[in-house]
């Protein structure tokens, strides 16, 4: 069965969401969208299909304390999934949303999950104002650490120095999103579709400039902790230490992923998580002229790097 | 792109029946009093036949989108049509179209008929419509969130709508002051059924369980297990058995006795044959389910342990709609890739046997 692919567009209020919603859509690329939109904005939608949604954020009553899904997407997409000749979906979310409960819809409802696929979260953010927001609420930084993509929005209002800095700030949060600079949400649309950002096969392969060190900050914000390792790893080891890990810190862990190097496997075990969710499996093998490092991102809150870095070695074949 | 193709008598286990291939997704089914057909279709439009399995299907352009619910209504002969252009239609046996309810930018993707109390309800988001058979509505009934399922009792004296958190019953008589009955129990709840006695209500939930209520007392019942939502039901004769899809089998919950299925366990009826049910059907008079499956199967499965009937053979896509005629002897089944096959049989259970006896097994 084709999967239809899903986009999600986040960021906060006039950042700049729907002019990149329209510029994908007029692009002329001859595909049909669905929009689904779950405010009205200042800017009309130039689509055919547009559905408005109340946002309805669910807990799943499944013992997993952290585990909310929206019900709205459940429902529309299930709808819209009875139509012939949809090319993708494009969901713009309100400024204010939680990209988490988004992609766990992905994770948990069977029905989504079959026919539909996230392809990616790709964020907007106000190169201007970002600082603030990260600043004064949750949101900013919980949409830039879900991220697969960011648009630094607006460059054009702040100088090169300023731009340097907000972009330091978002790979501190985020260090595997692709970060594109833009002037009125001015890209190509081919940059934030089909990125199959949350396909296991494309977890952390897609991003050269990953890993370029180790930006924790130390204050309460979102942030990040990047692992790595040349020893290859027991695999029941690794397993009981990241179950445990995200059934205790789940709801502190946004997003988790890695590649890993297995002791006495050829293929690389891929992983990802979304809070307390999930998923993982043996990938391609890894190629001859590859150096078997295993590499590992937790992005979240509180993050304990030392202890994660410690839990992370004891995992050594 | 649609009518009559006479596509693939091999889909079909043996003698008897048409098959009618449409370049859409095949909704839902139902069967009108006289034993026509209808089936709503993802391109909005709705098809209706005349009794048996031969007649051709007449096609009404209905929605701008896609149907998204049917229901017969209250004359037995006609049907009523959601989608998600936010209209409700009536679709009369001649294929004209009127609109009963136009919500632009909303969907209705739920209808419920009460033709014992003269109602029509369906939903768009939070609010419950309920239209009197002379086409009034009352002020529209609220919700705290989307209402993903809408029943009427069996006598038409109560309306539930599920949304997250439990479900609201209203009664339906007197306009003016309705004071609702909520039942609460977490998660989001969808697909609504009545017992045919009306003692029980039961809830399909988001969390891969059915949920029930004894009305009388209110008492809750947890029917869990399945893999996945359980999108299909269907009630036995006399409401001994919920029938349900939702797994490898078709699930089977005893309603007979005063509490309902507390303290039992399911019976599974059917073989698995590696895939889910995805939609049932129980016969009008027998004993006995129509069971869809996701590769394209159906087979006839009767619950006293005798051997199934092959209905359809795999293929074609997922089955998503059944329905039965009233005098049990037509069976329409849909696919989600536009397949819609009409069979009209003498089921009667030793045929079923003597069948698979003349096929050696």
């Amino acid at each position: 069965m084709t999967q239809i692919p899903v986009t999600v567009l986040t960021g906060y209020l006039g950042a700049g969401k729907t002019t990149l919603l329209n510029r994908i859509l007029t692009d002329p690329h001859g595909k049909k969208y669905a929009v689904i939109v779950n405010e009205f904005g200042e800017i009309g939608i130039d689509n055919d299909l547009v559905v408005n949604a109340d946002e309805e954020v669910f807990e799943m009553n499944n013992g997993c304390i952290c585990c909310t899904v929206r019900g709205d997407l459940i429902r529309i997409l299930g709808g819209l999934l009875k139509r012939k000749g949809l090319d993708g979906i494009l969901i713009e979310t309100t400024g204010l949303a939680d990209p988490a409960p988004v992609a766990q819809t992905f994770f948990v409802d069977d029905e989504v999950r079959r026919r539909a696929r996230l392809d990616a979260i790709v964020t907007v953010v106000d190169a201007r104002h970002l600082e603030d927001r990260l600043a004064d609420s949750d949101e900013a930084g919980e949409q830039i650490a879900f991220a697969d993509v960011v648009l630094l929005n607006k460059t054009d209002l702040v100088s090169e120095d300023d731009l340097e800095r907000v972009e330091r700030r978002i790979r501190s949060v985020n260090p595997t999103a692709a970060i594109h600079r833009t002037q009125r949400c001015a890209i190509d649309p081919a940059t934030v579709l089909d990125r199959r950002a949350f396909d296991l096969d494309r977890i952390l392969t897609a991003e050269p400039d990953f890993l370029e060190g180790d930006h924790h900050h130390h204050d309460d914000a979102i942030a990040s902790v990047c692992l790595r390792s040349d020893r290859p790893l027991d695999p029941d080891r690794f397993t009981v230490w990241l179950r445990g890990l995200l059934a205790e810190r789940g709801a502190d862990l946004l997003r988790t992923k890695g590649i890993l190097a297995i002791a006495g496997q050829d293929r690389r075990f891929v992983v990802q998580a979304v809070h307390m969710l999930m998923e993982g499996g043996f990938d391609t093998p890894w190629a001859a002229a590859q150096r078997r490092e295993s590499r590992l991102v937790f992005i979240g809150r509180d993050l304990d790097a030392e202890g994660l870095r410690r839990g992370f070695e004891a995992c050594a074949a | 792109m649609s009518g009559p193709a006479g596509r693939l008598p091999a889909a079909l286990s043996d003698d008897g029946g048409s098959s009618t291939q449409l370049d859409t997704h095949v909704v839902a089914a139902v069967a009108l009093d006289d034993g026509s057909l209808a089936v709503g279709l993802g391109d909005g439009r709705v098809a209706m036949a005349p009794p048996g399995d031969t007649g051709a299907f007449r096609f009404s352009a209905v929605h701008a989108g896609a149907c998204l619910a049917l229901a017969v209504d209250l004359d037995g002969r006609s049907v009523l049509s959601g989608g998600d252009d936010g209209v409700l239609a009536r679709v009369a046996s001649d294929g004209s179209v009127d609109t009963l309810l136009a919500c632009p930018r909303r969907w209705i993707d739920q209808v419920a008929v009460s033709r014992q109390g003269r109602w029509r309800a369906a939903a768009t988001g939070r609010a419950v419509h309920l239209l009197a058979a002379d086409g009034t509505s009352a002020p529209a009934l609220e919700h705290p969130s989307t209402v993903a399922g809408l029943a009427f009792d069996p006598d038409g004296q109560r309306l539930a709508a599920s949304h997250y958190g439990g479900v609201t019953v209203w009664p339906t008589a007197g306009s003016a002051r309705r004071r609702p009955r909520r039942l609460a129990w977490v998660g989001s709840h969808l697909a609504l059924t009545w017992s045919p006695d009306g003692r029980f209500l039961v809830s399909a939930t988001q969390e891969n369980a059915l949920h029930g209520w004894r009305m009388r007392d209110g008492v809750d019942m947890q029917m869990s297990g399945y893999p996945v939502k359980v999108k299909s039901t269907t009630w036995l004769p006399e409401g001994r058995f919920l029938a349900t899809g939702g797994a490898e089998a078709v699930v089977c919950w005893p309603f007979a006795g005063r509490h309902g299925p507390m303290g039992k366990p399911p019976v599974e009826a059917g073989p698995a044959l590696g895939c889910l049910v995805t939609a049932v059907a129980g016969h009008p008079s027998r004993s006995a389910v129509a069971a869809g499956y996701e590769n394209g199967t159906v087979l006839l499965v009767p619950l006293d342990r005798s051997l199934p009937e092959l209905v359809k053979r795999p293929g074609n896509g997922e089955i998503t709609a059944l329905a039965w005629s009233p005098d049990g002897r037509t069976l329409v089944l849909g696919t989600d890739e536009g397949l819609v096959v009409r069979i009209t049989r003498d089921w009667t259970p030793n045929r079923a046997t003597a069948a698979a006896r003349a096929r050696g097994q």
